[in-house]
């Protein structure tokens, strides 16, 4: 059920992309930071997901919450002539990374369990 | 279903719906930047792009002056040369109607002079005389019966073994009556210098003179060639 939820809001979302006006250049650079930050907090959501300690609350308000504050602080580093939004996408992407990572793990783990239990059985 | 599990259902599928609609936007937006590059780019990248070029343009004109500059440099030379290269030709071409180098064409008189019986010949000094006043007024190129009077011209009497005598022009040319003489400059300068009364050419050979103000008289050039063997231009010092 959640899958086809996943899968629709996707389509949809993509359909609704292509055909969405473009928005000037300038812009594009907040948008870009927020998609990270957005990005990181689905690789975040899956992970808590993996755990067992998924909290729609925090995962929503983290999606939101994360691109909101990623373009402040792009926009505050504009003002100052610092390029802050460098030190979000390295968070950001470092943290997709670990997050990434434990994805892998679990499911590594879960197919080797799968495996054994089959040999096990086959004993 | 829970009421928990379907409103985490449609947060999700809204939450992926928002996400992909983003990306794609920005997608798009990034692909479209390489056509509208310019229109939309931040006023730091437009302000670099304009300084660099602002420094070309600079360069280029600094270029573009040099290059003016050179070139007002050689039209100059080229006008000064063509200037002097004007100057010599029409010397040149007043010295060649000097020497008689050319047919010249132009306004001036004709005097007809012809022996009579009753009067004395005419002989060399004569047209001598006439040539002489003739220059005198002013005139440019002279002929006598089409041969050019020029300044190495001789004209003078022959003298043979049986009594009679000729004219000679030019060392070889024989006049006969009548003789022509053409003469190209201004006419009101001939005309008077010949017809002052009684002392004038015409008074004293009235018999035989007659005088023609006319226009576009031609004069034939100089038949012989002009060869200077001894002469030297002397250097200034």
């Amino acid at each position: 059920m959640i899958f086809i939820a996943i899968l629709i809001g996707c389509v949809v979302g993509i359909i609704a992309g292509m055909y969405a006006p473009i928005i000037p250049y300038s812009l594009s650079g907040y948008l870009a930071i927020s998609i990270v930050a957005a990005l990181d907090s689905v690789f975040g959501g899956i992970t808590s997901v993996l755990k067992g300690n998924f909290d729609l609350k925090i995962f929503v308000s983290g999606f939101f919450g994360n691109a909101i504050l990623s373009i402040l602080l792009t926009y505050l580093g504009e003002k100052l002539n610092v390029d802050i939004y460098l030190a979000a996408i390295v968070v950001f992407v470092g943290r997709m990374f670990t997050n990434l990572a434990i994805i892998r793990r679990y499911y590594i783990d879960k197919w080797t369990n799968k495996k054994q239990k089959i040999e096990e059985e086959n004993k | 279903m829970k009421k928990g599990k379907k409103i985490m259902i449609v947060t999700i599928g809204l939450i992926c719906f928002v996400l992909s609609y983003v990306m794609f936007i920005q997608f798009k937006t990034v692909e479209e930047t390489n056509i509208t590059e310019i229109e939309s780019m931040t006023t730091a990248e437009l302000r670099e792009k304009s300084v660099a070029w602002r420094e070309r343009y600079e360069q280029t004109s600094e270029k573009l002056e040099e290059t003016n500059a050179k070139l007002a440099e050689y039209k100059q030379k080229k006008e000064l040369n063509q200037e002097a290269s004007e100057l010599l030709e029409q010397e040149l071409l007043q010295a060649r109607i000097l020497a008689g180098e050319t047919d010249v064409k132009g306004d001036g008189i004709i005097v007809t002079i012809t022996d009579h019986e009753d009067t004395e010949k005419i002989v060399s000094y004569d047209l001598i005389g006439l040539v002489n006043e003739l220059k005198l007024a002013g005139a440019e190129a002279i002929s006598i019966n089409d041969q050019r009077i020029v300044n190495m011209s001789d004209i003078v009497d022959i003298y043979i073994n049986d009594g009679s005598q000729f004219i000679f022009v030019n060392k070889e040319e024989r006049l006969v009556s009548p003789y022509v003489i053409k003469a190209i400059g201004d006419q009101k300068y001939l005309e008077s210098a010949l017809t002052t009364k009684t002392v004038g050419f015409i008074d004293q050979y009235s018999e035989n003179a007659t005088l023609e103000v006319k226009d576009n008289i031609t004069i034939p050039k100089y038949s012989k060639e002009i060869k200077i063997k001894y002469a030297n231009i002397k250097e200034e010092e």
